[in-house]
């Protein structure tokens, strides 16, 4: 124990750290409060930014905490005028060339340099020459926008398409206080993690072409979730309103994502949104569609038709994206109450689902297949897709449940499924999205029931891995809308009880939680979180 | 009393033969050579340890104690000879380089058996072609006559060498600027831990000595550290090359031992200044040291301690004289523009603060300053002092403050009067020239 941790003071406080940490990481984990730009825990060290200075004693120099290695009995502080001093100088000389154009600027309200100067800062700006004039609006790729103006020039950007991305189409051009943030020659910022350049960006340098101008960020509350973009279940802040939701970040979770998350997941909040969503039951029926109706009627009016219906003429469809609870809760209606087995896995992408891009970004585009596939072994689930075809086919089968993904880009054979399920005699959609291709499809009679999405309900995700996490309902953007376990409840002809989480020893306890995650007996609802994480 | 010039290292720089690897051996080059490849490494490593010598390039670290730091394995390691003369007033190098390049080769081979590195690579400044025609040509004589290569002199010894050309940007000479420049990276210094001892070029261990530093070893050689010893003082030892320039009569390079009297410097090897102007003020060591005054320059001594005695430094040995016809603020402002132009960019307080000095000296040398400008002049310059990376925020910082502390009634009466107390103008900026570019 002694070998690896060496002591230290650190602001008066005896800390024992491991060997080998640098000051800032030290201080970042025991809650002490630094200045600093360039440094990212993700990234190599560049110390640039001069603004984590720290006074060691017996050195009469400020040194920069995020290059010190602590070493045994030093004795560091922060909050000397010295320190204090330079951290001043130093925030200052990162704004004597930037446009303060915060009215007009995105990052307004999450800004690394209004919130380091509101802490800070001088207060009593000296400077009265012509700032230096930069390039504005430079379009890097497809998805970032760059104003050289606003850039303190910290490198972290660089260094992040340099060293994680390892696709190095930044770098930092020109000299002194001309140097500007641009890609190479022929290149444009365009990878599969471009976006993390954004959230890393202490300023509003570097803005998402999908995000900026759509809210003020005070606007928008946040609530962490796991992202439902593919199997590695990276863990994810959302971002929403009443209006719906806007963005998504990554959260920290070392053994998960790091600190990073891909572009193709910052696209998951769209089809939660209320344009693409199906936002009442319908009915269909002798060749026309029937007036919508509430989706518990809908859910319960097609519970009758299971009930009295042979078992096994009921069919059950799932896919992995969604929660073990719903999972359980469904198969236990299907297999205990209807007795049927005749339940099918809906895996599209059979030949992509080993992809890995060596980061984050995996091949199997559903959160949860490791759940789904344990949940129909523990009910011993042995049906093909084939037997369905059959089954479908021959007519066997008349009453079919679909239980429809909730994310469309991954899905893009949903028209022919449409087609294929329509066979059925009695098809029971259930879908957080609106279901393309139904239109075409030649039904016979139908149930739309419509779902919530991920963001909407507790519940647990089993990643590729094995780990086990669970999340907490973020917000609610269709109220009807019913979970999994709601829908079970109704087909089974049961009423919704108040408390709808199944018993918690049916579940297995999460795996892999983060130090500031917010339990599910302990969330509370819809808080406003000021407290928007690392810079 | 005649004051003289001590030709030690220069001593055969008058023939024009010299430059020529026949001239160079007639007049004893690579004897020591010869000599230290029979010698054991250490005993070369201490002999360069007690012969005092101090880096020549700058900063004046001991030579021996440089090398020392190096790991003791065997690990590849790398010389690197900074020959990117950019200090402002120094150009010493050129004329080594161009008038005695393998005197520089020979003490590289030298030194490069002592720290056993088998490759090295002398990075000259852009702009110096002819010291880059003539350092090439002299490799190639050397690798014919069988100094460069493999089993050198039959000793066993290999060591290749190159030369490469900088692209003649002012931080390329800083070592890890050098070294980031020599790998291909964008030159910009390192950050340090870890030192260049232990990791530099390519992560290898990697010593850094200028130009003059590596002749000398050749001289210590052949005359042991005894007989270096006895010139200048017990801090200060052996001789250095003092780039003279500015309004004296004589400018040029001129070899004394150290200690030597800065007056005797301007007005006698100098020869003065033209009739009827008289002296204001020098900058002694290049120009990032701060200056002095008349009165003081006339009682300084060139040797590290005196000068850091009076506040400012030896530094590369480049002595800029300025005479009593010259307004301090428009020669401050051709420093400020220097470095505003050549800083890196890389840490904030430089990048911004070189600016931010150079465009308030130019806004009160167009008669336009506001009289808090001088307090913030020397705030501005206070606060980026050791706070960066390399030292060239400082080198910026140091001559604002000494000019504006030393000279302040010329600062005073130009943003009182809005035109200089020497010349009794003001001086339009020239457009944009002085912001960047």
């Amino acid at each position: 124990m002694s070998d690896t941790n060496i002591k230290c003071t650190i602001n008066g406080t005896e800390l024992e750290v491991k060997k080998g940490m640098t000051i800032i990481q030290a201080m970042t984990e025991n809650a002490q409060r630094i200045a600093h730009y360039c440094w990212h825990p993700g990234l190599s060290i560049a110390g640039v930014c001069r603004l984590c200075m720290v006074e060691i004693e017996g050195n009469p120099r400020v040194q920069i905490a995020c290059n010190t290695v602590i070493t045994e009995g030093m004795r560091i502080n922060n909050t000397s005028e010295k320190v204090k001093d330079a951290v001043k100088w130093g925030l200052d000389f990162h704004l004597i060339n930037h446009p303060l154009d915060c009215p007009i600027c995105d990052q307004a309200g999450e800004c690394g340099l209004q919130d380091q100067y509101m802490e800070y800062g001088k207060y009593t700006p000296e400077m009265a020459e012509k700032k230096q004039k930069k390039h504005k609006v430079v379009d890097l790729g497809p998805t970032v926008v760059l104003d050289s103006e606003r850039c303190i020039l910290c490198s972290r950007c660089v260094r992040f398409t340099d060293e994680v991305s390892k696709t190095n189409e930044l770098g930092i051009f020109n000299r002194g206080d001309h140097a500007e943030i641009g890609t190479h020659d022929g290149k444009q910022l365009d990878n599969k993690y471009s976006l993390n350049t954004v959230d890393i960006c202490p300023v509003g340098a570097l803005t998402s072409k999908d995000f900026r101008f759509k809210q003020r960020v005070w606007y928008l509350k946040d609530s962490d979730t796991v992202c439902n973009g593919c199997s590695t279940g990276c863990n994810v802040k959302v971002y929403f309103n009443k209006e719906g939701l806007f963005r998504v970040k990554p959260n920290v979770n070392e053994k998960i994502n790091g600190y990073w998350m891909c572009d193709e997941g910052r696209d998951i909040y769209k089809f939660v949104n209320r344009e693409h969503r199906q936002l009442k039951g319908q009915k269909y029926g002798a060749g026309s569609w029937h007036e919508e109706v509430h989706a518990g009627v809908a859910a319960k009016d097609a519970g009758q038709f299971l009930q009295t219906a042979k078992a096994d003429e009921i069919g059950l469809v799932l896919t992995g994206q969604h929660t073990n609870e719903e999972y359980e809760a469904l198969l236990n209606t299907f297999v205990n109450t209807f007795k049927t087995k005749n339940i099918y896995h809906w895996w599209p992408q059979e030949p992509k689902a080993g992809e890995f891009d060596g980061l984050l970004l995996r091949g199997d585009k559903n959160p949860n297949t490791a759940g789904l596939k344990e949940a129909l072994s523990k009910h011993g689930i042995t049906a093909k897709w084939a037997d369905l075809e059959s089954g479908l086919k021959s007519g066997k089968i008349k009453q079919l449940v679909v239980i429809a993904p909730e994310n469309i880009f991954a899905y893009n054979d949903m028209e022919q499924k449409a087609a294929f399920f329509a066979q059925a005699e009695h098809l029971i959609l259930a879908t957080s999205v609106k279901f393309p291709g139904l239109e075409k499809a030649s039904l016979k009679i139908a149930t739309i029931i419509p779902l919530k999405s991920y963001i909407e309900k507790d519940g647990t995700f089993v990643n590729f891995k094995g780990d086990v996490q669970k999340f907490k309902k973020a917000t609610t953007v269709v109220n009807e809308a019913l979970t999994g376990v709601e829908l079970a409840q109704l087909l089974a002809g049961q009423n919704l009880q108040i408390e709808v989480v199944p018993t918690p020893e049916l579940f297995k306890a999460a795996s892999n939680t983060r130090k500031d995650q917010v339990t599910l007996d302990h969330r509370k609802k819809n808080e406003f979180v000021f407290n928007r994480g690392r810079l | 009393m005649a004051v003289a010039e001590t030709k030690y290292l220069t001593e055969f720089y008058h023939l024009p033969e010299f430059k020529g690897l026949e001239g160079y051996k007639k007049n004893g080059g690579y004897k020591e050579l010869v000599k230290a490849l029979k010698m054991q490494p250490q005993a070369i490593i201490d002999e360069v340890k007690a012969s005092g010598l101090r880096g020549r390039g700058g900063a004046g670290f001991s030579t021996g104690m440089k090398w020392s730091f190096l790991p003791k394995n065997n690990e590849p390691r790398f010389l690197l000879c900074n020959a990117d003369e950019g200090e402002p007033g120094t150009f010493k190098d050129r004329m080594m380089m161009e008038k005695a390049p393998h005197q520089l080769i020979e003490g590289m081979i030298i030194s490069a058996f002592a720290i056993n590195s088998k490759k090295s690579y002398i990075y000259v400044r852009g702009e110096y072609d002819d010291s880059i025609n003539a350092l090439t040509q002299a490799i190639q004589e050397a690798y014919k006559a069988g100094y460069l290569g493999k089993n050198i002199l039959g000793s066993g010894f290999d060591h290749d060498m190159d030369v490469y050309r900088g692209a003649g940007a002012y931080i390329c000479g800083e070592e890890t600027g050098m070294i980031s420049s020599l790998e291909g990276l964008k030159g910009q210094p390192k950050l340090k831990p870890p030192f260049p001892a232990i990791q530099g070029y390519l992560k290898k261990p990697t010593i850094v000595n200028n130009v003059e530093t590596l002749a000398v070893v050749k001289y210590v050689i052949r005359d042991g550290a005894a007989h270096y010893k006895t010139f200048g003082t017990e801090k200060s030892a052996g001789t250095k090359l003092f780039s003279l320039s500015g309004n004296v009569v004589k400018p040029g390079n001129y070899e004394v031992p150290l200690a030597f009297p800065m007056k005797d410097m301007i007005y006698g090897l100098g020869g003065g200044f033209k009739a009827g102007r008289k002296l204001k003020a020098v900058i002694p060591g290049g120009s990032s040291a701060p200056v002095l005054t008349a009165e003081e320059s006339e009682r300084a001594t060139l040797d590290y301690e005196n000068l850091a005695q009076m506040g400012t430094m030896l530094g590369s040995g480049a002595i800029i004289v300025i005479d009593d016809s010259n307004c301090m603020v428009q020669c401050l402002a051709n420093l400020t523009h220097f470095y505003h132009h050549e800083s890196c960019g890389q840490c904030t307080p430089c990048r911004e603060g070189t600016g931010w000095l150079d465009k308030i000296v130019h806004s009160i040398l167009s008669g336009r300053g506001r009289p808090q400008d001088i307090e913030l002049l020397i705030k501005v310059a206070d606060n980026m002092k050791g706070k960066t990376i390399c030292a060239l925020s400082d080198a910026a910082a140091l001559p604002v403050l000494s000019f504006v502390t030393k000279f302040r009634d010329e600062f005073e009466y130009f943003v009182r009067e809005g035109k200089s107390k020497v010349k009794g103008t003001a001086f339009a900026p020239k457009g944009d020239a002085h912001v960047g570019h």
